[in-house]
């Protein structure tokens, strides 16, 4: 049983002359509880990915099975239905402009169970039993955004992702809009949900940030996914020159970062 | 938003001022002296007791047809303003979501609209549907119609592509929800300022339109048409049209400083207005309470 089978996915963008492919032949899958990194350069199709997951571009080709419904040819009313049940949730790279500026961060975090059509004070109750999970103070709740601290809205973003108990959260570079203390804070987060068999995507254009997070890693270079494999065997023996110029790019994984020479040769590789 | 509006000066002055003006409209035909509409021979006296701004050319009381005249015209500015907010705003919300066949036709409806000269269109209408105070008035609002769909189609391009209203849209919210929730909030400001100056502009209109006999049609009075019948007498009483310019006159600024008190109260940069004058408010009664 897999969270979600993403089989040949092609997105295009664009029409007539100006049409240009995003993805290529995609294919990926994610079981329960697994954490999958996904990891390319700024225009190598991995919003892309993301956005054709929760519906917001069109598919051009393949299919996309999520929780065993297969949602290749859903119209909106169909989408509408689906999103409401939470069964997938995203949360944001930017957490100042996710939430709404003029609503208290109480109104943005039950949005989603206001939507299903859960009673207010209802979803106030349980709002507030999720906040020690992502160890956020319940005074913060009747604040406005712009009186929280990047930390503490993103917090709030992941809390709001993760109220509807979705079996899938797609994070999109969900730490590098922060610092370095309230990086490693918002990962120890996704650490503790990893143990609740909840299943995440992790959007990245570094590979370090996700190799000690993900059990799998995906590479995505051009609109295609060039390599998938554990995180261990990304790292330690990359098959596509990408994934190696990706490897060698960061000192913290070797000893030491790949000679300049060597980083030419693999990017005149890729060129060619 | 009232309240805010209400704490600051100029929203206290404008609204004083808006009230008193329909408070004219709603009583004024009821409080004029005499009637506005008999004539006497005792025509272009100057201020007395018993005609306290004059009479005009046809011996009619000044005072009594100012006050007369004050329904029509607020009503009629009205009428430019609102019909100008429901062709206008709504539309410009929805081209935002509607689908690019509606935006295209919209935006070249509120384009066309924007390029008649509307005088010219209101005598053509006019011509057309009968000369009434109505037909002049819907008219010309959805001729002003184009500002209220630019402006609440601007606010709403700038709110639909945020990540907040991505972020609903994720959890299912239908467009109505979007709207009520999110949109709404960010629109609402700038429709409340474009409204306001509509208001100060409709009074001009209407003055104006009636000032070239389109509309209310004599012998109802109202001040745009007192003040054209005051100019032709300029040589016998100079200070005649001032009565009606200024009412016309403060009635068109108290909008203008409505709309400039609800621009200055609203969104991010009126709360910060507002809490720096909290804080303000906050060290003076600190340093008055030490003294």
């Amino acid at each position: 049983m897999t969270v979600l089978r993403i089989t040949d996915l092609d997105v295009h963008y664009g029409l007539g002359r100006r049409r240009r492919q995003a993805l290529k032949g995609a294919s990926l899958e994610v079981r329960p509880g697994e954490v999958v990194g996904l990891i390319g350069e700024t225009g190598s199709g991995k919003s892309t990915l993301a956005r054709a997951v929760l519906g917001l571009v069109p598919a051009s080709g393949g299919r996309i099975v999520i929780d065993g419904e297969d949602v290749s040819g859903y119209r909106n009313r169909q989408w509408r239905s689906l999103r409401r049940r939470g069964v997938v949730q995203y949360v944001f790279q930017d957490p100042l402009r996710s939430l709404d500026p003029d609503l208290p961060v109480v109104d943005s975090l039950i949005e989603p169970l206001l939507i299903q059509g859960v009673p207010r004070e209802e979803a106030v109750a349980k709002a507030r039993t999720f906040l020690p999970k992502v160890r956020l103070d319940p005074e913060l709740l009747d604040r406005l955004p712009a009186q929280l601290s990047g930390g503490q809205r993103q917090r709030v973003a992941v809390a709001r992702a993760l109220i509807t108990e979705p079996k899938l959260v797609i994070l999109d570079e969900p730490v590098s809009a922060l610092d370095a203390a309230n990086r490693v804070g918002v990962l120890e987060i996704l650490k503790d949900l990893r143990a609740t068999g909840i299943a995440l995507v992790f959007i990245s254009h570094d590979l370090g940030s996700v190799a000690g997070i993900a059990d799998r890693v995906a590479v995505l270079y051009q609109g295609e996914l060039v390599e998938v494999g554990t995180a261990r065997e990304v790292v330690a023996t990359p098959r596509h020159p990408y994934t190696r110029l990706l490897i060698s790019s960061a000192p913290t994984l070797r000893t030491a970062a790949a000679g300049r020479a060597e980083r030419e040769a693999l990017r005149a590789l890729l060129t060619a | 938003m009232v309240r805010r509006v209400l704490s600051l000066t100029a929203g206290r002055v404008s609204v004083a001022i808006l009230l008193g003006i329909a408070l004219l409209a709603v009583l004024g035909p009821l409080l004029a002296p005499l009637d506005p509409l008999a004539v006497s021979d005792d025509t272009l006296a100057g201020i007395s007791g018993s005609h306290w701004l004059g009479t005009d050319y046809l011996g009619r009381d000044v005072f009594s047809r100012l006050l007369d005249g004050s329904r029509a015209s607020v009503v009629g500015a009205l009428e430019v303003t609102l019909m100008a907010l429901v062709v206008g705003a709504i539309p410009g919300i929805l081209s935002v979501y509607l689908g690019r066949v509606f935006e295209w036709v919209t935006l070249r409806v509120a384009d066309t609209l924007i390029a008649l000269p509307f005088l010219l269109f209101a005598v053509a209408i006019t011509a057309l549907l009968g000369n009434g105070i109505t037909q002049a008035m819907l008219v010309t609002g959805v001729l002003v119609s184009p500002l209220f769909f630019r402006v609440s189609r601007a606010a709403t391009l700038a709110v639909a592509r945020s990540q907040y209203v991505e972020a609903a849209l994720i959890s299912g919210a239908s467009l109505r929800w979007i709207i009520r929730r999110h949109v709404w909030a960010k629109v609402l400001p700038p429709i409340a300022v474009a409204l306001a100056q509509t208001l100060g502009v409709g009074f001009i209109i209407v003055s104006s339109l009636s000032f070239l006999g389109i509309g209310v049609q004599p012998p109802e009075p109202t001040w745009g048409g007192l003040l054209a019948s005051d100019l032709g007498y300029l040589d016998y009483r100079p200070w005649a049209p001032f009565a009606p310019a200024l009412l016309i006159m403060a009635t068109v600024w108290a909008s203008n400083l409505l709309a400039d008190a609800i621009r200055d109260v609203s969104g991010e940069a009126g709360r910060a207005l507002l809490n720096s004058r909290k804080v303000r408010a906050n060290q003076a009664a600190a340093a008055g309470g030490t003294a």
